[in-house]
């Protein structure tokens, strides 16, 4: 097995919260549910079980076999689960092991008047799965528009929202990626504006100057 | 491509930007070697990205050397030579993509610039074809997708159908780097996807005004409903950025998700600055600073 102090990316010396906190970094880092629609899904959970088995190792080593939260995440939220009233229930099926190109055959071989909000899903669904992003998002505000009480349905949009606003990852137009906005000497400089003004309107702010 | 992969240098280690910078030179001088002094002006930050990369999936052992720079020899500059083929490749696809840039200059671009593209053609395609002969795959990758480009803008496609040919070649560019670990490939193909996407996008968005004026295809136009106009105003202009924006994003959040499982041993914090840090001020430097369109204004007023 590899140097588990390598997997964490610390050294031997680190001190307990030092690798606490870099194993919550790439558990993060890999975390299992945000490639549940994804094709690496298998690498990712390779990686985190890499991970969790180091900080066991380590843990361990340190505390005499008492690994205190070991084991890590488990388990994954996949976004196309099987649905009991599915009128899809193979292209779901043929999604969920990715295969990705049948399931799309099917969807495409569908007459247009039986494209129910369920297929709109669906093929949003294979659409963001090949990276085809945009179409996926106009799919799936489609499936929200014919059936807007449906959770499965919204939370597929609100993801492909998420991603466009620059959360994970990008550009936020919003926020200033450069240091803080207000610093010691935006303080006094602001101070010093307002003690002008008061001064030119008779009052005065800062007595001494 | 075009030269929007490039590092954030503000948030780099001097350190990490010296050995950016030697394995620019380095790219550069083996460009000379290879394809003549005047190749070097082929030389791209896209595909410097590329020899980096390539450098990191194979391990190579590296060292650094130091000499004076071929073009200004007052300078002294380092370099970062390998014994692999890395930068033999990387320069292979500088010549090749170059090729295919003028090429489509010479069709579908002015008078002048077709004009200008065909004289520079002629220098160019022996070096192409040498560089096509010694990497046949390399050149077939970029035909392809150079093809695949044409058909997408006369079919007039979406803003998906028109990025698949760049993100399609990055793919496959990425795909075939030897000496990857086990199971990382398919990172790699994926993380490459959405990398050229992300390209195409930038590139797209940039050009939006430009080709409104002229009139030219652009996928953000059609999908904006702003094509036939000549002009935008300022909260057209204002919403098309913001719309570009979020596609980018959306596209950066899916390349993180590979890009985070490629084991980079040697340059790691230098692939994570352009990934992580580059792209995004790209982003800010283009739709909300506008850089290039400034840069063009002042041109024109010259």
């Amino acid at each position: 097995m590899t140097d588990p102090y390598k997997v964490l990316g610390v050294s031997p010396s680190a001190t307990d919260e030092e690798i606490k906190e870099a194993y919550r970094n790439l558990a993060k880092k890999y975390h299992p549910d945000q490639y549940s629609d994804s094709p690496l899904k298998d690498l990712a959970d390779e990686k985190m079980k890499e991970i969790n088995e180091a900080y066991d190792a380590i843990t361990s080593q340190r505390r005499e076999g008492s690994s205190q939260w070991g084991g890590g995440y488990q388990g994954s939220y996949n976004p196309v689960g099987a649905s009991g009233s599915s009128g899809f229930q193979d292209v779901r099926s043929y999604i969920m092991a990715g295969r990705i190109a049948d399931a799309e055959q099917i969807l495409n071989g569908v007459p247009a008047e039986r494209r129910n909000a369920e297929w709109y899903f669906l093929k949003g669904s294979v659409l963001y799965r090949r990276g085809w992003l945009e179409e996926a998002k106009d799919h799936f505000s489609r499936a929200c528009q014919m059936d807007p009480g449906n959770g499965e349905y919204s939370a597929a949009l609100n993801q492909a929202m998420n991603q466009g606003s620059g959360m994970y990852g990008g550009y936020r137009p919003h926020t200033n990626m450069n240091a803080g906005g207000c610093n010691a000497c935006d303080m006094c400089s602001s101070l010093m504006c307002a003690d002008c003004c008061c001064e030119c309107m008779g009052g005065d702010l800062i007595p001494c100057c | 491509m075009f030269g929007y992969v490039r590092p954030y240098k503000s948030e780099m280690l001097v350190k990490e930007y010296e050995q950016y910078k030697a394995i620019y030179c380095e790219l550069c001088r083996r460009l000379g070697k290879s394809y003549g002094i005047l190749s070097r002006f082929a030389l791209s930050y896209d595909c410097t990205f590329y020899a980096l990369l390539a450098l990191c999936v194979s391990r190579s052992q590296v060292r650094l050397d130091t000499g004076r720079c071929v073009m200004n020899p007052l300078k002294k500059c380092s370099y970062l030579p390998v014994k692999g083929e890395e930068y033999e490749k990387a320069a292979a696809l500088c010549v090749i993509l170059t090729y295919y840039k003028l090429k489509d200059d010479v069709e579908d671009g002015g008078r002048f610039s077709a004009l200008r593209a065909k004289l520079l053609m002629a220098l160019v395609s022996p070096k192409a074809k040498r560089a096509g002969k010694r990497y046949p795959f390399l050149e077939e990758i970029v035909g392809k997708a150079m093809e695949d480009q044409a058909l997408a803008q006369k079919e007039k496609g979406g803003i998906d159908r028109c990025a698949h040919p760049t993100a399609q070649m990055l793919s496959e560019l990425f795909r075939e780097l030897p000496g990857c670990r086990e199971g990382e490939d398919a990172a790699l193909e994926r993380f490459g996807y959405f990398l050229g996407r992300w390209i195409y996008l930038m590139d797209a968005a940039d050009d939006l005004e430009e080709d409104l004026k002229t009139g030219s295809f652009n996928p953000f136009a059609n999908r904006l409903g702003l094509s036939g106009k000549k002009e935008l105003t300022a909260e057209e202009r204002k919403r098309a950025d913001e719309f570009c924006n979020e596609a980018l994003n959306a596209t950066m959040a899916q390349m993180l998700l590979p890009f985070r499982l490629i084991s980079l041993e040697n340059f790691a914090p230098l692939v994570e600055n352009v990934i992580e840090k580059g792209l995004p001020e790209m982003q800010r430097e283009i739709l909300f600073l506008h850089v290039n369109l400034k840069k063009k204004k002042r041109e024109e007023m010259l």
